[in-house]
C-alpha cells in the first residue's frame, strides 16, 4: 500500500510540482516578464506577459519539417532529452523547506545535469546537418566551457561556508544548505557570499544563453545557430527549455543565497499558531509564491537589465569575460570562504 | 481544448521572415522601422526570425528579379504550414518602375499565392502594421481550416 502511495507521490512530484507543470507555467511566465521588462526599458509597450505561451502553442500547431540531410531520430528526440534533464534538476532544487528529492551531494548532480540541455541542443544541431548549426554548436561549446568554471567555483565557495559552519568540511547537499540557512539566516549576508552572489548573477545569463552572451544563438547573424533547421513542436520544446532554464538558474540562486526566507515563513506560520500537516502544505504554497517572485526579481536584475543595456559580445569576448572578471570574483569569494569570512 | 489553444495562439504569435527580392532597400528599412520602439510591432507578437523554418509570415520586398526568383520560391517552400505571404511595396505587386525590365521576373503573384499586398513606394509603417495584422487573421483562418 505504502509503495503505491509513494509511487503516486513521486508521480505528482514529477508531473505537477516541482516537476513538469510547475516548470512549464512559471518558466514561460518568467520569460514573458523578461520580454515585457526589456520592452518597457526600451520605451516600448511590449508583448503581453503571456506571449511565450502563445508562441509555444502556436509552434505546437505548425508543420514539423525534417531536413533531408538530418538524422531523423536524433533530430526529433534531442529537444525532449534537454527538457527532461531540466525538469529533473528542478526536482532537486528545494523550495525553501520542501524538497522532492534530496541527497548527500545533489549540487554535483545538478552541475552534471545542467550540461545535458546544452548537450541536447548541440546534438540536435549537429543532427540537423546545417552549416549554421555547425557554427552555433562550436560557439555553444565555448560558452559552456566559459560559464562552467565560475559556476563550479561559486558552488564550491557556498559548500565551504556551510560545511565550515556545520563542521563537516564541505557540504554539497542543497537540502542541507537550505535547511542551515533556514536556521541561521540567508547566506547572502556573509561577506564572501556577497561576492559569490554577484558572480552567480553574472553566470545566469551566460548559462541560459541570454543577451549579451547569446553568440551561439545569434538570430541576426547565424539564424539562431543550432535551431536554424527546427520548426514546429521541436522548436517549441527548445523555446520551452530555454524558459525553464531561466527558472532553474534563478531558483538555484534563491536556494543557494536566499534560503533563509524559508525560516521566516516557518516562524510566521508559528506566530499564526499553525502546526502539523496543514502548516506544511501552507508553507509550501507560500514558498511557491515567494520563490516565483524572487525568481522574477533575479531574472529582471541579471537577465532583463543586462539585455536592454548591452549589445551582443563576440565569442572570444564572452570567454575572456567569464575567465577573468567572473572567475576572479568567484576565486575571491572562495578565498574569503576558506578563511571563514 | 488543446486544439482550441493552438487556434487561439496562432493569431497572436506571428513570426516574420523577410526576403529581399531585389529591393532598393527602401521597404526593408520601413519593415525594420515597424519593429523599432516607435511603432513596436512586438506588442502584437511579431518577431523577426532569421530562418524561414521558424516563420509564419513571409514578407517579400523588391520586384522579384530573375536571379532572385528561384531563391524566393525555395525559401517560401521551406516555411512550415500554415503560412502567409505578404508583399511589401509596389514592386512585388506590379514591378513598379522596374516593370518590363529584362531582368525582372515579377510580379510575385504569377508564381505563388499572395495573401496580402501592402502598396506604397516605400509603404508607411502604419500600412505595414495594418497589412501584417490582416495577414495574422488570415493565418488564424488557415490554421482553423487545417483538419
Amino acid at each position: 500500500m505504502s509503495l503505491v502511495m509513494d509511487a503516486i507521490k513521486y508521480l505528482v512530484y514529477i508531473l505537477v510540482f516541482p516537476g513538469f507543470l510547475f516548470c512549464f507555467l512559471s518558466g514561460l511566465l518568467l520569460c514573458g516578464i523578461d520580454r515585457k521588462i526589456v520592452a518597457r526599458m526600451q520605451k516600448r509597450v511590449g508583448p503581453p506577459v503571456l506571449q511565450p505561451f502563445y508562441d509555444f502553442f502556436k509552434l505546437c500547431g505548425k508543420e514539423t519539417i525534417v531536413p533531408a540531410a538530418a538524422s531523423r531520430t536524433t533530430f526529433l528526440l534531442a529537444p525532449l532529452v534537454g527538457l527532461a534533464a531540466l525538469v529533473v534538476i528542478q526536482l532537486f532544487i528545494p523550495v525553501f523547506n520542501f524538497s522532492a528529492f534530496s541527497g548527500v551531494a545533489d549540487i554535483i548532480v545538478i552541475l552534471y545535469l545542467l550540461l545535458i540541455p546544452a548537450l541536447s541542443i548541440i546534438m540536435g544541431g549537429a543532427a540537423s546537418g546545417s552549416p549554421y548549426a555547425g557554427v552555433g554548436l562550436s560557439r555553444e561549446m565555448v560558452t559552456i566551457i566559459s560559464v562552467e568554471l565560475p559556476l563550479v567555483l561559486v558552488l564550491l565557495a557556498v559548500g565551504k561556508v556551510v560545511g565550515n559552519a556545520m563542521g563537516t568540511g564541505l557540504c554539497f547537499s542543497l537540502t542541507q544548505i537550505v535547511a542551515w540557512q533556514a536556521e541561521h539566516g540567508s547566506l547572502i549576508a556573509t561577506p564572501s557570499m556577497i561576492v559569490a552572489a554577484i558572480a552567480m548573477l553574472m553566470v545566469i545569463p551566460g548559462e541560459t544563453g541570454n543577451h549579451p552572451f547569446d553568440a551561439a544563438e545569434a538570430e541576426t547573424e547565424i539564424c539562431e545557430g543550432m535551431l536554424a533547421e527546427y520548426s514546429g513542436a521541436p522548436l517549441g520544446v527548445y523555446k520551452l527549455s530555454h524558459a525553464v532554464k531561466m527558472l532553474t538558474m534563478t531558483s538555484l540562486f534563491v536556494a543557494l543565497f536566499l534560503g533563509g526566507i524559508g525560516g521566516g515563513i516557518d516562524r510566521m506560520l508559528l506566530s499564526w499558531g499553525l502546526t502539523g500537516g496543514a502548516a506544511g502544505v501552507i508553507a509550501v504554497l507560500i514558498g511557491i509564491v515567494v520563490l516565483f517572485v524572487l525568481c522574477a526579481i533575479i531574472t529582471i536584475i541579471s537577465i532583463s537589465l543586462i539585455h536592454a543595456a548591452t549589445a551582443r559580445l563576440r565569442i572570444e569576448q564572452i570567454f575572456k569575460y567569464y575567465w577573468t572578471v567572473v572567475t576572479g570574483l568567484a576565486v575571491i569569494s572562495l578565498v574569503l570562504a576558506w578563511y571563514g569570512m | 481544448m488543446f486544439k482550441k489553444l493552438i487556434e487561439e495562439s496562432t493569431g497572436k504569435s506571428p513570426w516574420l521572415f523577410h526576403i529581399n527580392a531585389g529591393s532598393c532597400n527602401g521597404c526593408d528599412i520601413e519593415l525594420v522601422a515597424v519593429l523599432t520602439p516607435r511603432f513596436d510591432a512586438e506588442r502584437l507578437g511579431f518577431k523577426l526570425t532569421g530562418s524561414p523554418r521558424h516563420a509564419d509570415i513571409v514578407v517579400v520586398t523588391g520586384p522579384v528579379t530573375n536571379q532572385s526568383l528561384p531563391r524566393v520560391l525555395r525559401a517560401i517552400s521551406q516555411v512550415p504550414e500554415p503560412r502567409c505571404i505578404v508583399t511589401m511595396g509596389s514592386c512585388p505587386q506590379s514591378g513598379n518602375v522596374f516593370r518590363g525590365s529584362y531582368s525582372v521576373a515579377g510580379p510575385l503573384s504569377k508564381y505563388v499565392h499572395v495573401d496580402v499586398d501592402v502598396a506604397g513606394c516605400a509603404c508607411k509603417p502604419e500600412a505595414v502594421i495594418d497589412g501584417l495584422a490582416l495577414a495574422t487573421q488570415i493565418l488564424a483562418e488557415k490554421r482553423r481550416a487545417m483538419k
